[in-house]
Parts: C-alpha cells; sequence; structure tokens
C-alpha cells in the first residue's frame, strides 16, 4: 500500500499535463491596439446567418455576412448594403439595384442568383430556419439580371418586403457545393470582417476583410468572447480582459462610470416590458374597469426608480414613443389611487374586496422580471387587489403563455427590430396572434389595414386609431422600455443602439 | 476476475440506457423547444411547421424509439441549435474540462487530504481548528459566491490572475481553487473522521507499543486502514469534477461540457443533453469500476472471483 498513492500521484500529474497538451492553442495574438474585444453573455449558436433567430449570434454574423438594406440608427431609417437603390415598380413588387464588383471573401462574384437562394434556402422546408416568418410575405424573388432583384408579394405591404427583417445574404454557389453542416462553422460572407478563428464559448476571432467595398475598419481585428455572469463581465472589463460588455447590471453603473479605464454607455432600447390580462380566459380580467382601475394603480415611475434604479422610460401606449406610428395625442393613464378605487368600485370590488390576481413571470429573461412582477403585485396591494406572482423559468413559462388558457395575467417583454407599430400590434394584439390574449374585430381590421397602407400619414393615422381603443380598453398594464446598460473600455468609441445591434466596424479608437 | 469485469461491464450498459431514457423522456415532457427556436412573432401555422420538420409533433413513444434506434448505432443526432452532431459538440469541449477538472482533483488530493490528516493526529489545536474553519467555509459558501469573490480579490484587486476565459495555466488557478474549494473541504473531513476513528484502534496501540516512528504508525498503520471511504469519495468527486462543472465554468466563462450543458438545457437542445449525460455517466460507470478495482488493492481481504 505505501507504494500506491504516489503512484496514483504520477498518474493524475500525468493526466493533467496530457489534457493541457490536448488543449487547442490559441492563435498568434492580434496587436492590442488594432483589436476591439466585444463579451456578450453567450457565444454564436451557429455562422449560418439564416439559421439562426437570437440577437448574440446576429451580433456575430452581422460582421461576416450583410444585408440588401440594415437598420439605421433610429426609427424608420434604413442604410443601403448590398442594394443601392430600390423602389416600388407596382403595389405588390419592389425591385433592388445591387451593388456591383462585392465579391465573397472566398472570390464569387455576388449577383441577384445569391438573394434568392437566400430567401428560398429559409423558406425550403428541409432546412427547418426558424427564420420563415422574415420572409412570409414574399412570394417569390425574380431575377431579370444578376443585379436586379425583385421581392414579389401577394398582397401590398405597408413595409418594404426587404425591410420589415431583412435577412443575410449567403454565396449560392458555396451553400450548394459544401452543404448546410459546413457551412455552419465556415462562414463565407461580404461583410467587413472575416473569420480567423472561433473555439466555441471561448473566442471567435475576425480579421478585417481586405475586400471589403465599404473600405477601412478602425479595427483590424474583433474578437468575441463570451461572459455568461455578469459579474465576471464587469471584471473581464475592468481589468483589461475585453472592451465592450453587454447587459450590465444598474448596480455596477457607479463602478463603471467612475472607473480608470471605463465608461457607462446607454441607449433607450425598442424593447419594452408589459403585462397582459389574457382576455381570452374567465376571470376578473375579463372587467374593462378592473383592467383600467389597475393601470391606475400601478406606479410605473416608482418602479423604474426602485426597481431599475432608474433605468428605464415610462410608456403611455403599448406603441412606445420611439416607434413608427406613436401619435402624443393619445390619452394615457397616470398613476391615480382614487380614481383605481372609484372604478374598483363601479366593477363590484368596493376597496378591492374578493379580487384575487394571478400573475405570472418569466425568471432571468428579462432584466428584473421577477422583481418588476412583484412591485407591480406590491402596488396592487395598495388598492385592496390581492395578487400572487408565480414566477417561472423561461422555456416553460413561454410555451404556458403560448397556450393562452394558463395565464390569467402574464409578464412579456417585446422588442421590434424595426421599430414599427405593426411589429407590436400584429404579433401581440391581432386575434389570430399566437400570443395574443386579446380579440377585437375593429382592431384585427384597422391593423390589417395599417399592414398594407402605403401612404405614411394615413397609415399613422390608422395607428392612432388603434392606439386609441387599446387605451380604452386597457388590455395590458403598459409598463416601461428598458434603458439599455453597456461599458466600454477608454480606448473604444461606440454609440449603442435601440435594436441591441453591436457592430464592431461602427466603433473607432477613443 | 475476467466473469467479475463482464458482469461489471454489462451492468455498465444497463445503466447508460436507463440514464438516456430517463433523461430523454423527462427532457420532452418539459415542452419541445419551437417556442425558442423560432422568432417570437411566429404564427401558429409558422411554429406547427417546424415542429412537424422536426419531428416534435409525433408521440413521444415513436420519438423515443427513433432516437433509441440511431443512438444504438452512436448516433445521437445533429444539435438543434448548432446544426452539427451533438456528441462531437460534447466531446469537444472534454479537454477544457478535464483540465480544470484534473487541477481542481490535484488540489483535493495535495491539499484535503492531507490536511485531514493532519487534522486528526492534531486535534483540538490551532492546525485542526483552522482547517476545520476553512472546511466549514468551504462547505457553506456558494462555488457562486466564492468565484467573483476570487475574480475580485486576486483579478481585479491584485492583478495577479486573468479574471476570466481560458488560456495558460494562469487561467486555470482561480477556477480550478474555486472548483476545488467545495471537494477539498468535504475530503479534509471525511480524511479526519476517518482517521480519528483509526487512531483509537487496539492494533494502533500496538504499533505503537511496538516502538515504530510515529509517521509509520498514523501513515502506515493509520492511513491505510481508512484508505476505503476516502478512495470511494476521491473516485466520486473525481467523476464530478470531470463532467463538467456547471457554476465555476458558467463564472469563469470556461469552455468546457458544465457549460455546453447549461445552455443545451435552457435551449432545449435534447440531443446535446443527451451527449453530456451520457458522457458524464459513462465517466461515473468507469471510475466506480476503478475505485472498486482498487479496493482489492488496497484491502487484501476484498477479492473479486
Amino acid at each position: 500500500m505505501g507504494r500506491m498513492a504516489p503512484r496514483m500521484r504520477v498518474k493524475g500529474v500525468g493526466f493533467i499535463i496530457l489534457s493541457v497538451l490536448l488543449l487547442v492553442p490559441a492563435g498568434p495574438v492580434p496587436a492590442a491596439d488594432s483589436t476591439v474585444t466585444i463579451s456578450q453573455g453567450v457565444d454564436a449558436d451557429t455562422l449560418n446567418p439564416l439559421a439562426t433567430t437570437i440577437t448574440p449570434t446576429f451580433n456575430v454574423v452581422g460582421h461576416l455576412y450583410e444585408r440588401l438594406v440594415d437598420f439605421g440608427t433610429s426609427a424608420g431609417q434604413y442604410d443601403p448594403k448590398l442594394a443601392v437603390s430600390w423602389k416600388r415598380i407596382n403595389p405588390t413588387t419592389e425591385e433592388y439595384k445591387l451593388r456591383r464588383g462585392v465579391t465573397f471573401s472566398n472570390g464569387d462574384p455576388f449577383t441577384s442568383a445569391d438573394v434568392k437562394f437566400s430567401v428560398e434556402w429559409i423558406k425550403d422546408k428541409v432546412n427547418v430556419s426558424g427564420q420563415t416568418p422574415y420572409v412570409r410575405n414574399i412570394d417569390h424573388v425574380d431575377t431579370p439580371d444578376p443585379y436586379t432583384v425583385r421581392f414579389v408579394s401577394t398582397a401590398p405591404t405597408a413595409i418594404e418586403l426587404g425591410f420589415a427583417q431583412p435577412i443575410y445574404i449567403v454565396d449560392a454557389k458555396y451553400f450548394r457545393e459544401k452543404g448546410n453542416a459546413y457551412v455552419a462553422d465556415h462562414p463565407v460572407g461580404t461583410g467587413p470582417y472575416v473569420l480567423r478563428e472561433w473555439h466555441r464559448d471561448d473566442q471567435l476571432v475576425m480579421d478585417a476583410n481586405p475586400k471589403w467595398w465599404g473600405g477601412h475598419v478602425a479595427f483590424e481585428h474583433a474578437v468575441f468572447k463570451p461572459i455568461p455572469e455578469a459579474g465576471a463581465r464587469v471584471a473581464a472589463l475592468r481589468t483589461g480582459g475585453t472592451d465592450l460588455i453587454t447587459n450590465v447590471p444598474y448596480q455596477y453603473q457607479i463602478q463603471l462610470t467612475g472607473g480608470q479605464n471605463t465608461k457607462l454607455v446607454s441607449t433607450r432600447s425598442y424593447r419594452q416590458l408589459f403585462i397582459a390580462f389574457n382576455t381570452l380566459q374567465p376571470g376578473p380580467q375579463q372587467n374593462k374597469l378592473v383592467r383600467q382601475a389597475i393601470n391606475y394603480a400601478v406606479d410605473v415611475p416608482a418602479i423604474v426608480k426602485n426597481v431599475l434604479g432608474g433605468r428605464g422610460f415610462e410608456l403611455t401606449s403599448p406603441i412606445p414613443s420611439n416607434y413608427v406610428g406613436f401619435d402624443p395625442s393619445v390619452p394615457a393613464y397616470k398613476h391615480d389611487l382614487a380614481k383605481a378605487k372609484e372604478l374598483l368600485a363601479k366593477a363590484g370590488y368596493p376597496d378591492g374586496k374578493g379580487l384575487t390576481l394571478t400573475l405570472n413571470a418569466p425568471t432571468g429573461r428579462y432584466n428584473r422580471d421577477k422583481e418588476i412582477a412583484e412591485a407591480v403585485a406590491g402596488q396592487l396591494q395598495a388598492v385592496g387587489i390581492q395578487t400572487t406572482v408565480k414566477p417561472q423559468e423561461w422555456v416553460a413559462y413561454y410555451a404556458q403563455v403560448a397556450r393562452r388558457a394558463e395565464t390569467p395575467l402574464y409578464e412579456l417583454g417585446w422588442n421590434v427590430a424595426n421599430a414599427d407599430a405593426d411589429g407590436v400590434v400584429s404579433a401581440l394584439f391581432v386575434s389570430t396572434a399566437p400570443l395574443s390574449c386579446y380579440n377585437n374585430p375593429e382592431i384585427d381590421r384597422l391593423d390589417l389595414l395599417a399592414a398594407r397602407e402605403i401612404v405614411p400619414a394615413k397609415r399613422k393615422a390608422l395607428f392612432k386609431q388603434i392606439a386609441t381603443i387599446l387605451h380604452e380598453d386597457a388590455p395590458w398594464i403598459v409598463l416601461f422600455q428598458y434603458e439599455d446598460l453597456y461599458a466600454t473600455s477608454k480606448r473604444v468609441r461606440w454609440q449603442p443602439r435601440g435594436d441591441e445591434a453591436i457592430r464592431a466596424y461602427e466603433m473607432t479608437p477613443g | 476476475m475476467l466473469t467479475y469485469l463482464a458482469r461489471r461491464a454489462l451492468g455498465a450498459v444497463w445503466a447508460l440506457i436507463g440514464v438516456t431514457s430517463v433523461v430523454f423522456i423527462i427532457l420532452h415532457l418539459t415542452g419541445d423547444p419551437t417556442s425558442v427556436m423560432m422568432p417570437p412573432e411566429a404564427t401558429k401555422a409558422e411554429m406547427d411547421a417546424f415542429r412537424h420538420a422536426q419531428g416534435f409533433d409525433r408521440p413521444l413513444i415513436v420519438q423515443f424509439g427513433t432516437f433509441a434506434l440511431a443512438a444504438a448505432h452512436g448516433d445521437l443526432g445533429l444539435s438543434l441549435r448548432h446544426q452539427e452532431p451533438a456528441m462531437g459538440l460534447a466531446l469537444e469541449r472534454l479537454p477544457a474540462t478535464a483540465v480544470l477538472g484534473g487541477s481542481a482533483f490535484l488540489i483535493v488530493l495535495l491539499v484535503g487530504v492531507p490536511a485531514g490528516i493532519l487534522s486528526a493526529l492534531k486535534p483540538r489545536t490551532w492546525i485542526d481548528y483552522t482547517a476545520r474553519g476553512v472546511a466549514l467555509i468551504g462547505q457553506s459558501a456558494p462555488t457562486y459566491w466564492i468565484g467573483l469573490m476570487l475574480i475580485l480579490l486576486f483579478a481585479v484587486r491584485l492583478g495577479w490572475a486573468p479574471a476570466s476565459g481560458i488560456g495558460d495555466w494562469h487561467n486555470v488557478v482561480l477556477p480550478a481553487a474555486t472548483l476545488g474549494f467545495f471537494s477539498t473541504a468535504k475530503l479534509m473531513r471525511l480524511t479526519r473522521a476517518a482517521m480519528l476513528e483509526i487512531l483509537g484502534a487496539d492494533y494502533m496501540r500496538t504499533a505503537r507499543a511496538k516502538g515504530l516512528t510515529a509517521l509509520r504508525v498514523s501513515l502506515g498503520h493509520g492511513l491505510r486502514n481508512a484508505w476505503l471511504p476516502i478512495v470511494t469519495q476521491l473516485g466520486v468527486e473525481l467523476g464530478g469534477l470531470l463532467s463538467g462543472a456547471i457554476i465555476t465554468e458558467t463564472v469563469f466563462a470556461w469552455p468546457g461540457v458544465g457549460r455546453l450543458a447549461v445552455q443545451a438545457v435552457f435551449e432545449r437542445d435534447f440531443p446535446v443533453v443527451e451527449a453530456v449525460v451520457l458522457i458524464a455517466a459513462t465517466l461515473f460507470v468507469l471510475l466506480n469500476l476503478a475505485v472498486d478495482l482498487l479496493y482489492a488493492v488496497i484491502d487484501p481481504r476484498i477479492r473479486y472471483a
């Protein structure tokens, strides 16, 4: 026995050394001053830009691939990318003139065939892409010549087909030759960067694409280094391990603002948080007076101040004020306890007696989601309404909400990438939408008109009508939009965007 | 001996089949991943089409049959998220987890066991109190908190080690210490208890009476007899350490199996969860076998026929 222990120890050491040798060595480290390192919470799930639906992945592939038209920095503004110009040639057909002389990083020329292929790849059931909703209104794509594409729809659409949720364009020839499994981690795009190496969950290193049509980028190398834990992200930034971190909990704001090498940057998000009443499910929430009373009882500024450290913006309507389609003349609910009590009495619940509600909320999906639900429940207590908060893990929670019959009140966040009112109304209020717990034929009718109305002023008037009905009927507790917090090292200058996109080529040395 | 090994191998196969089946059924009962894989604005028809293409609309028993048949051929399928073979994704993470788990195990072995012995040999002295105090912290403080505190002290304040990520040996120190802390504390307490029990035995008094040196008495006679529960526990700990440390890997952004497992569970990426579970179960089965075989070496009274 006396000899046993040392032998075990030697084996242990040998095992460790072997394991270290097995580790893939990190490539040559690029010079620090020409590199920007970005840390999101999670890594990209795939580098096939047509196969993902999550923001952190779009942020990575957005460096390697490009869209015809991309979102600008404010609502309703679009930047030309692979398309240089566009026009409607009739109510159901849009024509895009493509940028000439663009090549993919493997040398293949970019042509209209690639655009057609990209749309059709998503539509092809074999590929099981989650992006089918992005191209649902495109009936087919015509390619009259290599530098012209036409998107054709079956009905007129207010927002151009190529704009609503623009897709990334891939190399048709390369995709066909290599197959789906290969292209998932061997990206070939037209974007400002090309992939150098990717070690999943460790780091993804990109180099500037010397052939990019857009010219020179300020940072020669861009690195994505995911760090799941918020506190660890902050520590990595403070120690120079990364240059930009996302989803900064507001508790860290003082530390980062006053930091020697760090600064806090923020922007008003397009994402709003709301609590919906399930008006399809029997219960007190079907009573309009109760819904109105609750809207008066909830003190949104207090929640923003106390639960979010002031990092939020109170909303007056489900159509946020930074969306296309917002109208400031639509009335709003202001915190008013007396009014709330009066409405409750009128509804048959004097002093809230006999009124009990269950508020469902996700945990860890949105910033402070559970805490916000608890704060709302606390405020309803003040008018005598007993509210039980039922928090749940996201996937199970979301599935329950989507069944539309088990959640009398539920909290949800909503982000519309193009900041257009239709993205809220058609997905959350139109009776046939999977997440809508509201059925009002008038809203259905008005939204269909708005979705097809090409004249902006007429469309805005339609949304004003919709917002007015939604105010009166109060199918939601309207809450707030988040202020997204990021932090960067002082060597990087960058302005965050409302759509949560992060682009290394929009950054400059600070 | 050969019969014994054959019997154990058969048992192992059953264990693996059992574990993968249970995991499959539990995962599928918690709902399918369509809602997290489609954008939220998807219509019901779009969701149904996706569900159908993925086969989630088939009865659970049919899905299980298809899975079992493919798995029997060593094919766990493509990851739903990554569209790549699930087993490959999991195996790719093993080296990183092995480095972290192996380093943590070294700490357990080189700190936990000696501290337990010392503590038992010098009960109610400052050595004993210190070791037991530290062990108490190790067992009661959450790994998550220990990790963040170590980052704050050694990475942010002192700048001795990187705060997160993988790289050279500097990167291993903090996560290995965090990961190893809990197991070290456990082993220290176990070793101490096992040693204390042995130290009072008659043969220990005899050994001392024979005039053996204190070192030979405590290690040759004491530790040798206390070894059995310690080795068992070491085997269990090693299995746990090597099958992926979920919290430590998450806090330190370590690209190992544990982090993959957490993401896969949150995203309901069934094939990847299966792959990770299969790897972990295999590790445990192998280590248990190794520990059992070690018994015979440690204690000659144990023989496998």
